[in-house]
């Protein structure tokens, strides 16, 4: 075939493209696509899993997903946090003393009864970032809550200001009871304190985004979900 | 430059060309999904992207298409899928004798000639997306277009069996 032969066939075949018509995608997307990927911390099954119709359930917590409304699996992490990140993750218990008022001026209010359940995973390759308000942005839901309840894998915290999301009177946060122990220690979820939670489709958000109250977070998510 | 500065580069270098990688060869959910999985998989292994990160990208599209398509075929829905997929005409000229004389073809080739039509890859691009030597690329990729106008030849419609009339309309 000469070189006119393959340019030919190569202009009728790009004819042939099912992509010709495709319009590039809107800022938004290409910028909400970036900063999934840059939420997720290490689960290789992150987006395969947050389907609904997921087949590749490879974490071994499928039992969580049967004991929680609504559920999914993915990862997030609390060994980076833990092992290198304490700058960054506001650890420290918080005082019932320094609490400002509710960082959301307004909110919907929670219809009686309703709940919000969470789940966490962590995967010892994990890695952390500086909490931004890009990252923090790209979350599904962000509230400022006390936790009212630590029982068996699960922790019950009480939204008192809806940053994003739908509002429900409680959010529980599941996890096999190896990773609640984990979780406790990342977080330092304590019956009675305040917390900032946010939480990507329904995983925590750990790595300093979910972390007590403080006021230097509670700024960054008040600029996240301003407007 | 931050690790998020440069994967932010070079996902944003190859968010466009991996969508139409996708749309040419799955359902738009499918590639919606599959699109997410790259860049996971972009931001999990950035040290290992190349200075030209186009073909590696779709290199890893093409491994998440596969997994994606395993797993639907497990599930059995793979059917439904197609089935619900009505197949997109191309604009203009759909030239059917030449889509026709595509199907005909074993998938390997038919990859390689999409690749080098629709992706617009030269033969050593192509290696990097399917994982092997440029000059094997170059000696299946000329196999591939031999195929293919043979293909078109048998089909031309005053040609009758491998007639020698002219193969462009």
């Amino acid at each position: 075939m000469n070189h006119h032969d393959d340019e030919e066939l190569r202009r009728r075949l790009s004819a042939l493209d099912p992509a010709s018509r495709l319009t590039p995608a809107a800022p938004e997307r290409v910028a909400g696509l970036l900063e999934c990927a840059m939420l997720d911390q290490a689960s290789s099954g992150r987006t395969t899993d947050a389907r609904p119709d997921a087949t590749g359930r490879r974490r071994p917590l499928a039992w969580v997903a049967a004991a929680a409304a609504v559920v999914v699996i993915a990862g997030a992490s609390f060994a980076g946090l833990r092992g290198d990140d304490d700058a960054q993750a506001p650890t420290a218990g918080p005082s019932a003393g320094q609490e400002p008022g509710p960082p959301a001026a307004e909110e919907p209010a929670a219809d009686p009864g309703s709940m919000t359940a969470l789940v966490a995973a962590a995967d010892a390759n994990a890695k952390c970032m500086v909490p931004n308000v890009q990252v923090l942005r790209a979350n599904s839901l962000a509230f400022d809550g006390t936790v009212t309840a630590i029982e068996g894998d699960q922790v019950t915290l009480e939204p008192t200001a809806w940053f994003k999301g739908t509002p429900t009177e409680t959010v529980t946060v599941t996890a096999p009871s190896k990773m609640l122990q984990e979780l406790l220690v990342a977080v330092d979820f304590q019956v009675g304190e305040r917390y900032l939670v946010t939480a990507f489709q329904d995983t925590v958000t750990l790595c300093g985004f979910t972390a007590a109250y403080d006021e230097a977070l509670a700024q960054l998510y008040r600029d996240a979900y301003a407007g | 430059m931050t690790r998020e500065e440069r994967f932010e580069a070079v996902a944003r270098e190859v968010i466009e060309p991996v969508r139409r990688f996708l749309a040419r060869r799955s359902d738009p959910d499918t590639a919606d999904d599959v699109l997410s999985e790259t860049l996971l998989v972009l931001w999990r292994r950035l040290d290992d992207v190349p200075e030209h990160a186009v073909p590696w990208a779709y290199g890893v599209a093409r491994g998440c298409l596969q997994n994606a398509q395993r797993s639907r075929r497990r599930q059995d829905r793979v059917t439904a899928k197609l089935a619900a997929q009505p197949v997109d005409p191309p604009r203009g000229d759909p030239d059917p004798r030449l889509a026709e004389a595509m199907d005909r073809l074993p998938d390997r080739d038919r990859e390689l000639l999409r690749l080098w039509a629709w992706e617009q890859l030269t033969p050593a691009e192509i290696a990097a997306v399917l994982d092997t030597t440029s000059n094997a690329i170059s000696i299946r990729l000329h196999r591939a277009k031999g195929k293919l106008v043979e293909q078109l030849r048998k089909s031309e419609p005053a040609a009758g069996h491998g007639g020698a009339e002219g193969r462009h309309r």
